[in-house]
């Protein structure tokens, strides 16, 4: 296991409770990674390792080759933590946040003035650098957020779910910024609970439950390691009967009856099939008409990292599970 | 590191605070307006301001109208701490009714008369006895003003008695000049007499003289010639008998010549010397006789006739010594009679005795002397401006300190801090420093414009309150230290902290006296920072005490801000922790 991050065997407890059991993975420099999981799953524990914040109650960890927690303040030199809130001052101007955060990295002088303003241009802050955070929209201070993290170019970015609360836009505008990061050789560990965000925005993702790492690899791998297949989701106009689809090529399960979509509807007007590929829908399709059902409505449903997960844990990946407390 | 990080961390904080405008205001502004509204309402704490502008209305019904009134008028012009309304009964009574005055002071008719003619007199105050304090500055006034003019008739009366003691002085005194010139004549007649006696016995003296002398010249020239003439009686006796003399002296050297002869003799006989017979004796020289022979004539005649100065002195036997002066009969001086003029001193104390000094009862006076420096009369800021500027002070410190450093754990910006290589700690103290000297300068303003617009005092030596400001300022911000660890949340610090400074401020005699309060709360109060900052600025601003007075405080007040930090640490340390 190499890269600028890593993680083997990590434990650490609050007292009975394990926020992170025998968790190991890692991050190459150039890499996105994502740390996905619901909440209580220790990704903020696994950050907060990782940022020199806790200390391991045992396993290996290391960042930028600094082993932890012995060599912290050397791995500080090249750790960019962005937490989950906005950890900037609000009555500070863009500058003054970045100018402040760059000092504490120990920038200074015309190395600091440069540093700062590279910072603006890349989170697109320059032409209200000035101007109190407390008056910019919560897209802006996001950015800033992300700014004062990288000010001092880490080459590790430690991001805990950045774009909480954030529009779909200034969304956008990070996952770029993160692309940018890694373009430019930083090992990211982006922490989420977000799937979407997971498959759109990291090479690889760590997939982490009650402290444990259930799976780690590319959302393609995740689901074929779990062998999962698409789903295909009918609503007729009257219910179809039993046994419509046997034999059609390519239908791998049974027809179950789908859940209720809206209120009113009844599940016997919908069936959910899981099938081979795409390449056998036209024929459900025409079954499905044959059996006298019109059908209003077709869905055709990927295997994603939420199946994956809920295949692992047999949990939904987003129950609103509570981590313990220190 | 270490360096640019605390100055980053400084720059940060005072940028913070410099556009916190609340709290600019808070700290500034809002002492001043409460440091004013308390200052003048607890003015009559110490009785009235210096100023005047906090002075009771006193009616005064002056029924009497005598030199009472005006006396009073005249007493009380003066006086700050009541404006004097002279009004009738039955305004004094509405004003007391209306709550405008708590008390009216009625003068009843005829009691000048009475002080004046030695009668007893009263003075009847009406009051509101609710208003105790204020009852109890006028009764005090009321009270100096009675002693004032009770001291003033005894004063009045003391000087009469005084200017007919010095008139009764004044006519001994001239007595006794009169008897003094009496004195002076008889002892100049006295001084004539003994003068007069002392010629007349000079001049009796003087004839004494010559009659001695005269007496001496004849005893002189008789003795001459008594001696002349017994001198001529030996001359003629001498020669008379100076042949029998001769012829004496014949026969001794004849009997001489005649022994020689006899030895010659004999030596010739040789052995047959005695065979010679005995040569026949001459007859004898009668002894008489002889004495003729020794000792010449003139010794016989003296013998005879006697000495010559025996003759003379013999010869004035017959004038006894002192018998010409007896004969002269010269007066006796009388002896001098003594003096009988009588000394001053008998003389004066023959006089009637001076009337003696009139010693009227005083009045008991009360010398009051401040052992502590402070003046008599105090200026209620004196205690109020550094009562509410430490109060202002702590609770700025909470909000400054403890929010501070909360707003930095819920902000994240504490996490963030510490994921960097800077020492977390530079982050904590450059906010404290920018604090401390926020405090330092926020009480060195405000003690500064309660000087000017309140007239406190700042003490001999205005530098030294930098002792105690620089104790409390250190004491608070550690204390804001401690509230940030001791509380969970942004929502508990004012609770628990506003709880505690009210506590601290209130007891530890920031807002009232300390001396007001009872011995046990004042012993608690010792547990306070607060108590030890106003013991050191009471004892500056007020006693005017130079700086050593505030050293002990001020080491207190660092003791407990140390203290304060050695709980607050790492209490704020612990709750800093992540919580994940």
């Amino acid at each position: 296991m190499v890269g600028e991050i890593v993680c083997r065997d990590v434990v650490k407890r609050f007292g009975a409770r394990s926020a992170l059991d025998r968790a190991s993975f890692a991050v190459r420099a150039g890499e996105i990674v994502a740390l996905l999981g619901p909440n209580g799953a220790g990704k903020s524990t696994a950050l907060s390792i990782l940022a020199t914040l806790l200390a391991p109650t045992s396993g290996e960890v290391a960042v930028a080759g600094c082993a932890l927690p012995r060599e912290a303040r050397r791995a500080r030199r090249h750790l960019g933590l962005v937490p989950q809130q906005v950890a900037v001052y609000p009555a500070l101007s863009a500058r003054e946040n970045l100018e402040y955060f760059a000092a504490l990295q120990g920038l200074a002088g015309d190395g600091a003035r440069s540093a700062v303003g590279r910072a603006l241009a890349l989170v697109e802050l320059a032409d209200r650098a000035d101007e109190p955070v407390a008056r910019f929209s919560g897209g802006m201070a996001r950015r800033l957020n992300l700014a004062c993290g990288i000010v001092h170019r880490p080459l590790v970015v430690l991001l805990d779910e950045p774009t909480v609360g954030v529009d779909p836009q200034a969304r956008e505008r990070i996952y770029e910024l993160e692309r940018a990061l890694a373009a430019e050789g930083a090992a990211v560990l982006h922490s989420t609970h977000l799937m979407e965000e997971a498959e759109r925005l990291a090479d690889r993702v760590v997939l982490l439950d009650r402290g444990r790492v259930i799976a780690d690899g590319t959302t393609r791998e995740l689901v074929e390691r779990a062998r999962l297949r698409p789903r295909l989701v009918l609503r007729t106009a009257r219910p179809l009967p039993g046994g419509w689809a046997d034999g059609v090529p390519g239908v791998v399960a049974d027809v179950e009856p789908a859940p209720a979509a809206e209120p009113g509807a009844t599940s016997e007007r919908s069936a959910v099939l899981t099938i081979d590929s795409t390449a056998s829908v036209p024929a459900i399709l025409e079954r499905a008409r044959a059996a006298g059902g019109e059908i209003d409505d077709v869905a055709l449903h990927r295997p994603d990292l939420a199946d994956v997960f809920f295949h692992l844990t047999g949990r939904a990946l987003r129950d609103d599970d509570r981590e313990p407390a220190p | 590191m270490i360096a640019r990080a605390l100055l980053a961390s400084v720059r940060k904080d005072w940028r913070l605070l410099a556009r916190d405008r609340i709290g600019l205001f808070f700290m500034a502004v809002a002492p001043i307006v409460v440091i004013a509204v308390a200052g003048l309402s607890l003015a009559s704490l110490y009785g009235a301001s210096p100023r005047g502008d906090t002075a009771y209305v006193l009616p005064v019904v002056d029924e009497d109208g005598g030199e009472l009134g005006a006396t009073l008028r005249r007493r009380l012009a003066d006086e700050p701490a009541v404006e004097l309304r002279f009004v009738d009964r039955q305004a004094a009574l509405a004003a007391i009714s209306r709550r405008e005055a708590g008390a009216a002071l009625v003068l009843p008719p005829g009691t000048s008369a009475a002080l004046r003619h030695g009668e007893p007199a009263r003075l009847l105050l009406l009051t509101d006895p609710v208003k105790y304090l204020e009852i109890a500055n006028v009764r005090n006034l009321v009270q100096e003003l009675r002693h004032a003019v009770g001291g003033e008739a005894l004063d009045r009366a003391r000087a009469r008695l005084e200017r007919a003691r010095a008139h009764a002085l004044r006519a001994r005194q001239r007595m006794e000049r009169l008897l003094a010139r009496v004195r002076a004549e008889l002892e100049r007649a006295a001084a004539e007499g003994r003068e007069g006696r002392r010629r007349l016995a000079a001049e009796i003296d003087a004839a004494s003289a010559r009659a001695a002398d005269v007496e001496r010249r004849l005893r002189d020239r008789m003795a001459a010639a008594a001696s002349e003439r017994s001198e001529a009686a030996r001359e003629r006796v001498a020669a008379e008998l100076e042949p029998l003399a001769q012829f004496l002296r014949d026969v001794a050297r004849y009997r001489s010549e005649f022994d020689a002869w006899l030895m010659a003799a004999r030596a010739a006989a040789g052995s047959f010397a005695d065979r010679l017979p005995a040569p026949p004796s001459p007859p004898a020289v009668p002894p008489a006789v002889a004495a003729f022979e020794s000792g010449g004539a003139e010794k016989l005649a003296d013998r005879l006739v006697g000495a010559p100065a025996a003759l003379g002195g013999d010869a004035v036997d017959w004038l006894p010594p002192g018998e010409l002066r007896g004969i002269l009969s010269l007066p006796k001086v009388p002896p001098a009679v003594a003096t009988a003029v009588p000394s001053a001193e008998k003389l004066a104390s023959r006089l009637p005795a001076p009337p003696p000094a009139v010693r009227l009862p005083r009045l008991l006076e009360i010398d009051e002397q401040s052992v502590t420096g402070a003046p008599a009369r105090l200026n209620t800021f004196d205690q109020n401006v550094p009562g509410f500027s430490v109060t202002f002070l702590l609770l700025g410190m909470l909000l400054g300190v403890s929010l501070g450093l909360i707003d930095e754990r819920e902000l994240g910006t504490l996490d963030r801090a510490r994921a960097t290589p800077s020492p977390v700690g530079a982050l904590v103290v450059g906010k404290l420093l920018v604090r401390f000297a926020v405090g330092v300068v926020q009480m060195a303003v405000l003690l500064a414009v309660g000087h000017v617009a309140f007239g406190a005092s700042l003490g001999p030596e205005p530098w030294a309150l930098l002792l105690p400001t620089a104790g409390i300022v250190f004491a608070g911000t550690a204390f804001g230290v401690l509230v940030a660890g001791l509380a969970r949340s942004r929502e508990a610090v004012l609770p628990l902290g506003s709880i505690a400074i009210v506590t601290m401020a209130a007891v530890g005699g920031c807002w009232w006296p300390i001396d007001l309060e009872p011995r046990w709360m004042r012993q608690v109060a010792l547990g306070f920072p607060t108590t030890w900052a106003m013991a050191a600025f009471n004892d500056l601003m007020i006693r005017r005490q130079g700086a050593a007075a505030a050293l002990r405080p001020t080491l207190v007040l660092l003791a407990f801000g140390t203290t304060f930090l050695v709980l607050g640490v790492p209490l704020f340390v612990r709750r800093s922790r992540p919580d994940v």
